[in-house]
């Protein structure tokens, strides 16, 4: 982790925007998805008549986007720290789902969302500490 | 379920897991080596080639199980990569690590149970 840039290159920074990218994107394909359902169609089990949305075509740019971002978050972080923190996303959609978009969250998936968040904690606090000490 | 699909569901997990090895050695070695080296490109391009692979085989797994039942396959990656991680590439592996990924792989799969 040596000669690690700072500013918009900071890694962690980076591993924050992917995960946002991939939240957003996620979102975005709903939408996308949902306002040109054509379950009629032959085509439609493909999900290309998904491309019609324009919302689908931001949803692919963001998730490019985060892959880039990712491959600059692999030449930094060790990858059995980032890729646990990445999945944080699985938990903000469902999350997100019962905030903006009003699904209900059973408490068995209450309890999947406690478990990861106190594993991510167990994960991110050795690191915050080794940054420290840097 | 069949002993095939189990089959494809191992293959595109494991395709997954050494994608992102590999496009973690890629990367690593561009803070000594750079970008414009034969290497770097191979890697990249293996790991893009099993990230697809990986894709594929979900999609058509999607089109045979319900997302609730794959999903938690998915949250296993986690344990996977960590594991892989510290054996192949050598990194670090503590207790609050390994019991970190557990508990998010085991929160994903309930996540997606329930």
């Amino acid at each position: 982790m040596q000669n690690r840039p700072t500013g918009f290159g900071n890694p962690w920074l980076q591993l924050g925007l992917s995960i946002a990218c991939v939240l957003v994107s996620e979102f975005l394909l709903k939408r996308g998805a949902t306002e040109v359902a054509d379950t009629g169609s032959a085509w439609s089990w493909t999900g290309l008549n998904g491309l019609a949305s324009p919302l689908v075509w931001w949803a692919i740019l963001l998730i490019i986007a985060s892959f880039v971002s990712w491959l600059y978050v692999l030449r930094y972080i060790p990858i059995t720290a980032a890729f646990p923190l990445s999945r944080v996303v699985d938990i903000l959609v469902p999350l997100g789902c019962w905030i903006f978009l009003g699904e209900l969250i059973s408490p068995l998936r209450w309890c999947g969302i406690a478990l990861v968040v106190i594993g991510l904690a167990l994960v991110a606090k050795p690191i915050a500490q080794f940054e420290e000490r840097l | 379920m069949s002993f095939l699909a189990f089959f494809l569901i191992v293959v595109s997990l494991l395709s997954f897991v050494a994608a992102q090895l590999i496009l973690k050695r890629a990367m690593e070695a561009t803070t000594t080596t750079g970008f414009r080296n034969a290497q770097f490109l191979s890697k990249i391009i293996g790991g893009v080639f099993l990230m697809t692979i990986s894709f594929f085989l979900t999609l058509g797994l999607l089109q045979r199980f319900d997302l609730s039942y794959l999903y938690p396959f998915q949250g296993l990656s986690v344990i996977f990569i960590t594991l892989t991680a510290a054996v192949v590439l050598k990194e670090k592996l503590n207790m609050r690590l390994t019991i970190g990924a557990l508990l998010i792989s085991a929160g994903i799969v309930l996540v997606s149970m329930s």
